[in-house]
């Protein structure tokens, strides 16, 4: 085997068998467990405190309003009388089918009137009621419920620009999913930065680096190190994201099938998810793939670098600030590019080392791309892969013999001059 | 053969080692012998490989030190390190894959070394779990279970209590027995002066002296006797002769003498001049010819 296979056969079997491995592992699928879970405890919690209610209002009044509401799911009526008490209470609403919120619908001149009693005042304002609005328009001009509903729809034809999407659901699937997969390149890369960065510093911290670079190739145990930490940073990422695909559908379904329906704007549903998944296609993993595995190994190299001018494991925090800012700003350009893919910023952007494999998936994902400038930006990026890994070898090289405080830039260029 | 022929090194405008040359031969122990700063370390990480000389050469076998060859250099480095959380034997295996052996033959020597250093008992055991001593034997034994042809030992002795001292003396005579070559530096001057074949005294970068233990004895300009007892007659003697003023062990005198005094004659004459007890010549010791050799010029390079 070779002194890169051995290098990275003994890291990653070190790594495996730590407990703090396991540990944040376990850790994180259970964050995301919760994170997952949250919002289907939340909206149940939130369906019982405002989206149960008890409606009041003369019994012809009161059941138009019933119909409307019901129909459009943002209420369930638990309750109707034709009146409500002169003071309303929490404890006649708890009596009453634990409700919500108590509304009385009646009429003022030839306007609907809404006295609201909620228990959450945060939990209405007027979206909540807009489906109330045919009611109103149809007590105001005195025209029939066909006419009013025929009215107040808008009939739209939306022409594509290109070929890309065949409507507009498809495209805010699309931009959604390329949101996530960026935001998974994002967070594997800050999440594994400190894993790398102590890893490589290791072998200063413990004194170990001067034996091992009198029998190695510092860049083997550099790229061994680098290879293994990503190894492991990504099965910790896959298992925390196998974690929330395998509870997504059933916390969507739960959402979904809920009381009272979904009022919340972007509130998944069984129908989504299933579509989110499909329309993940071969092509589209594909590019994921290549950039994705790019944009993490340029970054994790230099996070290497970082490390290794470390002396001491304190250190660690003063020279990750700086190297992680860049994986920031290329975050923030790729959501830049998911609103505006064709600017000219962003199309320079999606071959500049570094913001590439964020910019230009994002592109590839959401717009028609020509072929040659994927191809310039898979060059661009393999050669920056290349590049870091180089320069990281150097630095590595003499970064692993300074010890003592960590070395200032101008040391660092020194020694690599001298080297 | 290991022959360091005039290299230097410096680091930016310190200058570490400046023109050192010595030769090593196979199945020889040859002290690199200096004070602290004076360039040991520097020198003995060119021998490495890990610093390139800025000028002059070092060559393993008449050939320059390449990445292929270092895989058959041992080598434990005066700050010493070990993967605190990996076991004893799986230390020893890693670092002897590192040098090229297989899988099994790695584990077959790791268990081989600690049985000889003692350390089996704790093979199973995270280093860190070792005391300081053990923890070197630990590294010893990584540095050399592939039997390398060169080991380099960056003060092996240091930290170490007696009896572990002599276990390090006894691996290192049996290391060179088997052919290896060993270059070690120590500030054990007791310790190294029958284990050496040969030493090269630096100071402030420079080869202040090279040689045998004889040659370098040789090359002492002065030898001492002790003398007793103590007589007006002895005094005058021993300073007609060239002695500077005796210096007193005990109830005998320590004359420094020319080392080439007719010594024979000088008996003689004592023999004559007085009731002479004691008359014991005594070469020059490593540390004589250490501090000697260094005089006042100690050096601060790294």
């Amino acid at each position: 085997m070779s002194e890169l296979g051995i290098v990275f056969v003994t890291e990653l079997g070190r790594k495996f068998r730590s407990t703090i491995f396991w540990l944040a592992t376990a850790g994180g699928m259970l964050a995301i467990a919760f994170l997952v879970e949250a919002p289907v405890v939340l909206a149940s919690l939130a369906r019982a405190s405002s989206s149960d209610v008890v409606l009041a209002g003369s019994p012809a009044l009161r059941e138009r309003a019933a119909a409307l509401m019901q129909a459009h799911k943002d209420f369930r009526i638990v309750a109707s009388v034709d009146a409500l008490p002169p003071h309303v209470t929490s404890a006649y609403l708890e009596a009453h089918g634990k409700a919500g919120a108590a509304i009385a619908v009646s009429l003022r001149g030839r306007r609907l009137h809404l006295d609201v009693y909620p228990k959450d005042l945060s939990a209405f304002d007027d979206v909540e009621f807009r489906s109330l609005t045919p009611l109103n328009i149809e007590l105001a001009t005195g025209l029939s419920p066909g006419i009013v509903e025929r009215a107040g729809a808008i009939e739209r034809t939306i022409h594509p620009l290109d070929a890309k999407f065949a409507d507009t659901r498809e495209a805010a699937l699309a931009h959604g999913v390329t949101f996530g997969l960026t935001f998974i390149l994002y967070l594997s890369i800050v999440i594994s930065s400190q894993s790398i960065m102590s890893a490589v510093a290791e072998e200063k911290t413990n004194r170990i680096a001067e034996i091992l670079i009198a029998t190695i190739d510092p860049t083997n145990l550099l790229y061994g190190k680098t290879l293994a930490a990503a190894v492991i940073a990504m099965a910790q990422i896959a298992l925390w994201v196998g974690t929330a695909l395998l509870l997504l559908p059933a916390a969507a379904t739960s959402l979904a099938s809920g009381a009272g329906g979904t009022g919340a704007p972007g509130t998944p549903h069984v129908g989504e998810t299933t579509t989110l998944l499909a329309i993940l296609d071969p092509g589209l993993l594909v590019a994921f793939a290549i950039f994705f595995i790019a944009g993490y190994l340029q970054y994790a190299t230099i996070y290497a670098a970082a490390g290794s001018l470390v002396s001491r494991t304190e250190e660690l925090g003063a020279v990750a600030t700086p190297v992680i800012l860049p994986v920031v700003a290329a975050f923030l350009v790729a959501q830049f590019a998911l609103v505006q893919p064709a600017a000219p910023i962003v199309i320079a952007c999606s071959f500049v080392p570094f913001l590439s494999p964020f910019v230009m998936f994002t592109r590839v994902a959401i717009s028609e791309v020509p072929g040659w400038q994927i191809a310039l930006a898979v060059v661009i990026n393999v050669a920056t892969v290349a590049g870091s890994f180089w320069l990281a070898g150097r630095i590595y090289r003499v970064g692993m013999l300074l010890f003592g405080s960590l070395p200032s830039p101008k040391q660092v260029f020194a020694a690599l001059r001298t080297s | 053969m290991l022959v360091v022929d005039r290299v230097s090194r410096s680091f930016g405008s310190v200058v570490a080692v400046r023109d050192v040359s010595f030769t090593a031969e196979p199945g020889s122990v040859t002290g690199l012998l200096g004070p602290n700063g004076a360039g040991k370390t520097t020198t003995m990480r060119m021998l490495l490989g890990i610093y390139v000389p800025d000028s002059g050469a070092v060559t393993w076998n008449g050939a320059p030190i390449a990445l292929r060859t270092r895989r058959r250099f041992g080598y434990l480095p005066e700050e010493r390190g070990l993967y605190g959380k990996m076991k004893v034997r799986d230390q020893i295996a890693y670092f002897g894959r590192l040098h090229g052996l297989h899988a099994d033959e790695a584990r077959v020597r790791a268990t081989r070394w600690m049985e000889t250093l003692h350390i089996d008992e704790y093979a199973d055991r995270a280093c860190n779990e070792l005391s300081k001593g053990n923890q070197q034997k630990v590294q010893l034994a990584s540095a050399v279970s592939h039997d390398p042809e060169l080991v380099v030992l960056d003060e092996p002795f240091s930290g170490l209590d007696p009896v572990n001292a002599e276990t390090m003396l006894e691996c290192i005579r049996s290391l060179a027995a088997r052919g290896a070559t060993v270059v070690l530096s120590s500030h054990q001057m007791f310790q190294i002066e029958d284990a050496c074949r040969s030493f090269c005294i630096v100071g402030a970068g420079h080869v202040r002296a090279h040689g045998s233990l004889a040659e370098l004895r040789r090359a002492f300009p002065t030898r001492t006797v002790r003398v007793a007892p103590d007589l007006p007659a002895f005094r005058a003697l021993f300073a007609a002769h060239g002695a500077a003023s005796p210096r007193a062990s005990g109830s005998e005198l320590i004359y420094e003498l020319p080392a080439d005094t007719d010594f024979g004659a000088l008996l003689r004459e004592a023999v004559a001049a007085g009731p002479l007890e004691t008359f014991e010549r005594q070469e020059p010791s490593l540390s004589q010819i250490y501090m000697r050799a260094l005089g006042s010029s100690n050096g601060s390079a790294a």
